[in-house]
């Protein structure tokens, strides 16, 4: 709904939704939402993973931002 | 045979199939993921139009957009899914106004569809419909097999969701094990063998409508209520077992709090209660003042952390999210079915009357 708006938005994804996200980005009409995968899970796996998670995740967010849609 | 219709899904295609036989139709319908992984009747063209013509509504009547696809849910649609599901004409009335009621946007039906919870719509039936359209079973083994009616309703509303809605296992429905309710979910209340006026009513319907309500709601769990007419603490009882049951530290119900939940009494029970002096509007509320949670006890479990050790949690916001009503046969089991509790308008229930007046002509069958 953000991307909709105009507003920069990029959905994170888990590996086990991916297809889900894949779904509903078609549904609502915005197929190439910016979308960037995560390792399954995140939500519950400690601290420690998370900033791993999201360490790991920044080149790829940035690279989606920058990305024209 | 004639061609088979299967102009249903959202996704992949839209148009008419074609195959040799039924056996082959079929097949062809389970391989395009149409089905519910039984079999179903092959919707054709004849079948279907037979289906629409019972609803007395044009074929191309849309009923609104169905999520989590969004695809267009036109009265034809829903006739192919009640075909597939091996509906009667006679209870296509219920059909339409069970689907109006999930497209009510307060049903939250797209985010029902997706949400990892077992969630599924419980279809409850008032009133005249209930004999007028097809015999919809109340008494013993309401829930079970072996009722045409209940059955086919509440798979032609499934088949809907996915072939329509775009509901598909691992893709857009992601519950991690769903719950048999996700066949068919559909009964009514034993309006003849309750002390308490019916559902509808306490929604604010008059008695002599037929009325659909849809609440998302998990299986039911079973509720042990051992009473004697002797004791005058039976009533009492049977109620803190009912309310315990859906405050159980594992439910959405006492974690996330706030949704609709459904109890069912079989007609001993209400009974009980009703000797006791209860109406349907103070059982509601004696669940909703003993459904509920110390801060404590949550934190013992693996619940949403509330960090509050000494508050008490409800779980319901109001007596009016606690559905009653009575159906079964009597014995010592009623039942309590907890619910998702989520959604942006968190598990509303969801009532729409039911036109059981058709006075359209049906083609001859195909």
């Amino acid at each position: 709904m953000l991307a909709r708006r105009g507003v920069p938005a990029i959905a994170l994804v888990t590996e086990k939704f991916w297809s889900q996200g894949d779904f509903v980005a078609r549904s609502v009409g915005l197929p190439d939402v910016p979308r960037v995968r995560l390792p399954h899970p995140v939500a519950g796996s400690g601290d420690d993973n998370m900033t791993r998670v999201a360490t790991g995740i920044v080149v790829d967010l940035l690279a989606a931002w920058q990305r024209p849609t | 045979m004639a061609a088979a219709d299967v102009n249903i899904a959202s996704e992949p295609s839209e148009g008419r199939l074609t195959a040799r036989d039924e056996a082959d139709a079929l097949e062809e319908l389970h391989r395009l993921e149409c089905t519910d992984g039984l079999p179903v009747v092959v919707p054709t063209p004849e079948r279907v139009a037979r289906m629409v013509a019972a609803t007395c509504l044009d074929a191309d009547l849309t009923l609104g957009n169905m999520g989590p696809g969004f695809g267009v849910c036109s009265v034809e649609k829903l006739a192919i899914a009640a075909v597939m599901a091996g509906c009667l004409p006679e209870v296509m009335p219920v059909v339409v106004a069970a689907t109006r009621a999930v497209l009510d946007p307060a049903f939250d039906l797209t985010e029902m569809q997706a949400t990892t919870h077992c969630t599924a719509p419980l279809i409850i039936v008032n009133g005249p419909a209930r004999e007028l359209c097809g015999g919809i079973a109340s008494g013993v083994g309401a829930l079970g097999p072996g009722h045409r009616a209940n059955a086919t309703i509440g798979r032609a509303l499934r088949l809907a969701m996915i072939n329509i809605g775009g509901g598909r296992v691992g893709v857009s429905d992601m519950a991690l094990l769903g719950h048999p309710g996700k066949f068919t979910f559909c009964l009514a209340e034993n309006e003849e063998e309750s002390p308490f006026t019916p559902l509808h009513v306490g929604l604010g319907f008059e008695k002599d409508q037929s009325v659909v309500t849809v609440v998302g709601a998990e299986p039911p769990h079973s509720v042990l209520g051992v009473t004697d007419a002797n004791d005058q603490t039976s009533a009492d009882r049977l109620l803190m077992s009912l309310a315990l049951a859906l405050a159980n530290v594992g439910t959405n119900n006492a974690s996330l709090r706030g949704g609709a939940a459904v109890v069912v009494l079989n007609p001993e029970h209400a009974d009980v209660l009703a000797a006791s002096g209860h109406t349907r509007a103070s059982v509601a509320n004696a669940i909703y003042e003993r459904a509920a949670n110390s801060g404590a006890a949550l934190a013992r479990t693996a619940a949403v952390p509330v960090g509050d050790a000494a508050r008490e949690f409800r779980c319901f916001a109001s007596p009016d999210d606690v559905l009653i009503m009575v159906a079964g046969g009597s014995g010592l089991y009623s039942a309590v079915m907890p619910s998702w509790c989520a959604g942006p308008h968190r598990n509303r229930a969801v009532s729409v009357a039911i036109d059981v007046a058709p006075v359209c002509e049906l083609p001859s069958r195909a």
